[in-house]
């Protein structure tokens, strides 16, 4: 297992150097260093509701970048987490508003299933533009965030828009505190088991059963798993069914808690970090759990640090980039030499 | 170790090494390999599948380090690992894969990998083919200047690699395995050009697989046996072929004992395949199938002949049920599985060895054990539970992998890391265990060196004897002789001509070639 340890050595050094070059630019800006890695911390643990709030933002982070896991197993860089995301709590929303006097319960799981379906659809097209015609999945998927941007756009200023609302950004109505399944601090125990089950399911999926096998076989070598009878059009559907649905629930997860209702552009840009938080997790459930706290934590340091200090919060989204940066750099280099020498197909 | 080569050749060795070792980890990969080659004829160097033939190409070239030992090229010494300074010594080196980028254009991917002194960083077209038109006389002429590297047949690729590897005026070409992807037409042809730079002067170290065409072309030979130089540089005259073969196999490793394979039982069926009329589209590469009759028969081995790119492809992708048939229908133990998906075939019995083991029969990358298992991946669920045991599987791949003697250190290990045998090995354990009903192999030997070739083809005699049906796929005629019981051949996608034992060389020719219809 050495080659293991020397990649999450690597991992951390990648992201240790991050944090490195982000003090660097923020000194050279004039900024005192010291005061804003003390802020983080505090952001992120040792500030009152700190640690909720890196956990409230680790979840959509967790169980998107679990469906970026799923993706990249089969060999698809799936990044449209983000569109998912937002079509999955804007059916949800609108499940929950049409039926708002209906049995909590019932209207929170209807409302669930229909955010599960819609990441899912809005997965399955670019989906089944790959296997079918090969399409790249890298652009569609990304197109297909921004029209779901402009679908919650579209819902939070028109149909579902709250007609009392003062604030600048167009916002829908709240639904019912009945049925939410978190108070305003976004964790729960019934949150937490669902993200906690998801997380167990996901890695029985992938390493204990015939078709995550398969997942795998078809992410390493397509070719040789059609010859070893493998359907692969098959597995890249499902494939980004279960990307799209696990980005669909997060949105559900995002409205029944902390959210409450939807604001036009909410949370921009959780479905891209999460694709960084999969391949700094080195693309395994345990790893992505793990670097899902992590963002988690950073994500809730951005929110506070206006507090402490005089630093914008795009200052600390520097951080992000930067990692993400580092990371895509490594995970190419290391798939750029793993590749080799290309041989030839002999014609026979 | 070393013998003295002739004494008409007293001058300065074109290529001299000194005590070489290297070693791969634990893997010890050359070792004292001592050699003298002398200046201006075809030296062979022969050996198994990991012998270490390629690491002293490597060495010889200086893109290896050695641990120990000296190499001088021309008698100059090379400082270990100095690539230019081999090639300023007049070294140049064609690789075992090709190198060529194949979306240029012949002459474009020449000016830019060939060492030729005197380039322009801009070129207007006619300048360049200009600067290229003579090199290329011997392969198409300047016509073959504007055709793009992966439109070229395979054998004037390997031409191009090495007009690309001469175009320094080098004084001493090294190829590895050159003749691995061409046609036996192809490899006389590719040995013709190797006389005349033989006439011209340069010093050749060829590293071959066929002990038939070491005999063809080289002067002197050189064995390589588990890195150590066993034999040579000896004068072909003066080495039998028994002594050879002796010295590359040696003495041990005559151990493999044939295979016996259970077929299922109860195959009562007599007709194990069958393709009625069976037509297809043609692809990039290959025409389509036209109308294909053809059955193969329980305890019997059917050898397809045929010209590389004659529908062979077409054939054995259309019975696996990965290209569409147009017409006509495929039957698996008396079953129509004309439109049946590649599983539901797998279910049924058919087995497949594929033409590219490295692309198309193993995923390089993923564990052995995983692709031990591939097969394992498809079937019908025996229990409810979705749940399976990782370590059953890796167990059950262990076993496999060790009755079929893949040599390997864990099952964790990734499959690129074994050598062609070892592949092969792997593909076989996997796809001749019991279930099997019929084979289809492609090229099932190609690239494999004399025991692992040998060990292949007495595994498809003991699958025949056990009552399966062999559907053999293979440009080696010997091979088809060897061990069909029927040989059919085909032609521009069509079957065109059977034959049965005692066969006829040169009536197979001719059909192969289209000279007889």
């Amino acid at each position: 297992m050495t080659g293991g340890l020397q990649r999450v050595a690597s991992t951390i050094l990648l992201v240790g150097v991050s944090f490195l070059l982000t003090a660097l630019i923020l000194w050279g800006s004039g900024y005192r260093v010291g005061d804003i890695f003390s802020g983080v911390i505090q952001g992120s643990m040792t500030a009152t509701g700190a640690a909720t709030s890196s956990i409230r933002w680790a979840i959509p982070l967790l169980l998107i970048g679990m469906g970026v896991v799923i993706g990249f197993r089969a060999g698809f860089f799936n990044i449209g987490g983000q569109g998912q995301f937002y079509v999955g709590a804007c059916c949800a929303l609108a499940v929950s508003l049409r039926w708002s006097d209906g049995p909590a319960p019932l209207v929170v799981l209807c409302g669930t299933l229909a955010a599960v379906v819609a990441g899912l659809a809005w997965s399955l097209l670019p989906g089944y533009l790959r296997v079918r015609f090969g399409t790249d999945e890298v652009l569609t998927t990304l197109m297909m965030s921004f029209i779901g941007a402009l679908v919650l756009q579209y819902l939070t200023a028109g149909p579902l828009r709250n007609p009392s609302g003062t604030g600048q950004t167009a916002a829908s109505e709240r639904i019912p505190e009945a049925f939410r399944i978190t108070d305003g601090s976004g964790v729960s125990a019934t949150v937490l088991l669902l993200v906690g089950g998801v997380a167990v399911l996901v890695w029985l999926l992938l390493e204990r059963t015939r078709f995550g096998l398969a997942m795998t076989l078809v992410g390493r070598n397509p070719t040789m798993a059609r010859w070893q009878g493998v359907d692969v059009r098959r597995v890249g559907l499902v494939n980004f069914a279960l990307s799209g649905a696990l980005a669909g629930l997060a949105g559900a997860v995002e409205l029944y808690g902390p959210a409450g209702r939807l604001v036009t552009g909410f949370s921009p840009e959780v479905g891209f970090t999460a694709v960084v938080v999969a391949l700094v997790g080195l693309l395994s459930v345990g790893g992505t759990v793990v670097a899902a706290v992590f963002f988690g934590g950073l994500q809730s340091a951005i929110l506070f640090l206006p507090i402490v200090t005089d630093l914008p919060p795009p200052a600390l989204v520097l951080l992000h980039g930067m990692v993400a940066f580092l990371v895509t750099v490594k995970f190419r280099a290391v798939r750029l030499r793993r590749a080799g020498p290309a041989s030839e197909a002999p014609t026979g | 170790m070393t013998v003295p080569s002739s004494p008409a050749s007293a001058g300065v060795p074109a290529v001299r090494c000194r005590s070489l070792g290297v070693s791969f980890g634990s893997v010890r990969a050359l070792h004292r390999v001592s050699l003298d080659l002398a200046p201006g004829q075809i030296h062979a160097l022969v050996g198994q599948n990991g012998a270490g033939k390629t690491t002293l190409a490597k060495v010889l070239g200086g893109l290896q380090p050695a641990d120990t030992g000296d190499v001088h090229i021309a008698g100059r010494e090379i400082p270990p690992g100095d690539v230019r300074a081999a090639q300023a010594a007049g070294l140049a080196m064609v690789h075992q894969h090709f190198s060529l980028p194949p979306s240029f254009t012949v002459a474009e991917a020449l000016e830019l990998t060939a060492a030729r002194p005197g380039g322009r960083p801009v070129y207007r077209r006619a300048e360049l083919h200009g600067r290229w038109r003579d090199d290329v006389a011997e392969i198409g002429g300047e016509a073959v200047l504007s055709t793009r590297i992966r439109d070229l047949p395979v054998e004037t690729r390997q031409s191009l690699e090495i007009v690309r590897a001469m175009a320094a005026e080098a004084r001493i070409l090294m190829l590895d395995e050159p003749t691995a992807l061409l046609t036996p037409a192809a490899i006389d042809a590719l040995f013709e050009r190797l006389r005349r730079l033989r006439e011209d002067g340069v010093t050749i170290l060829v590293v071959l697989h066929k002990l038939r065409e070491v005999a063809a072309v080289a002067d002197t030979v050189s064995v390589l046996r588990d890195g150590e130089l066993v034999l040579g540089p000896s004068e072909m005259s003066e080495v039998s072929q028994g002594r050879l073969s002796d010295a590359i196999v040696g003495p041990a490793s005559q151990a493999d004992r044939a295979v016996g394979v259970e077929a299922a039982p109860g195959t009562e069926q007599q007709t194990l395949l069958e393709l009625a009329r069976v037509s297809s589209r043609a692809s990039a590469f290959e025409p389509g199938l036209g109308s294909i009759d053809l059955s193969v028969e329980a305890h019997e081995i059917v050898g397809i002949a045929g010209v590389e790119g004659n529908g062979q492809r077409s054939l054995v992708s259309v019975i696996a049920g990965l290209n569409a048939v147009t017409e006509g229908s495929v039957l698996l133990g008396g079953t129509d599985v004309t439109r049946a998906p590649p599983a539901r075939r797998r279910l049924r019995g058919l087995r497949l060895v594929p033409f590219d083991r490295n692309s198309e029969g193993i995923s390089r990358r993923a564990p052995l054990w995983l692709n031990q298992s591939a097969l394992r991946l498809i079937g019908r669920r025996r229990r409810r539970l979705p749940l399976i045991s990782l370590r059953q599987y890796k167990r059950k791949a262990a076993t496999e992998m060790d009755q079929w003697r893949v040599r390997y250190d864990a099952v964790t290990q990734p499959a690129e890391s074994l050598s062609g045998g070892n592949v092969q090995r792997l593909i076989l354990s996997r796809e001749l265990a019991p279930g099997l009903q019929v084979l289809v192999a492609a090229q099932p030997t190609r690239g494999l060196d004399f025991s692992a070739t040998s060990f292949v083809r007495r595994s498809l005699r003991g699958l025949r004897d056990a009552g399966a049906g062999v559907l053999l796929v293979s440009s080696d005629l010997d091979e088809l002789f060897e061990l069909s019981d029927r040989v059919l051949v085909i032609y521009g996608g069509r079957i065109v001509a059977g034959f049965e034992a005692p066969y006829d060389r040169r009536a197979v020719g001719d059909a192969m070639t289209g000279a007889r219809r």
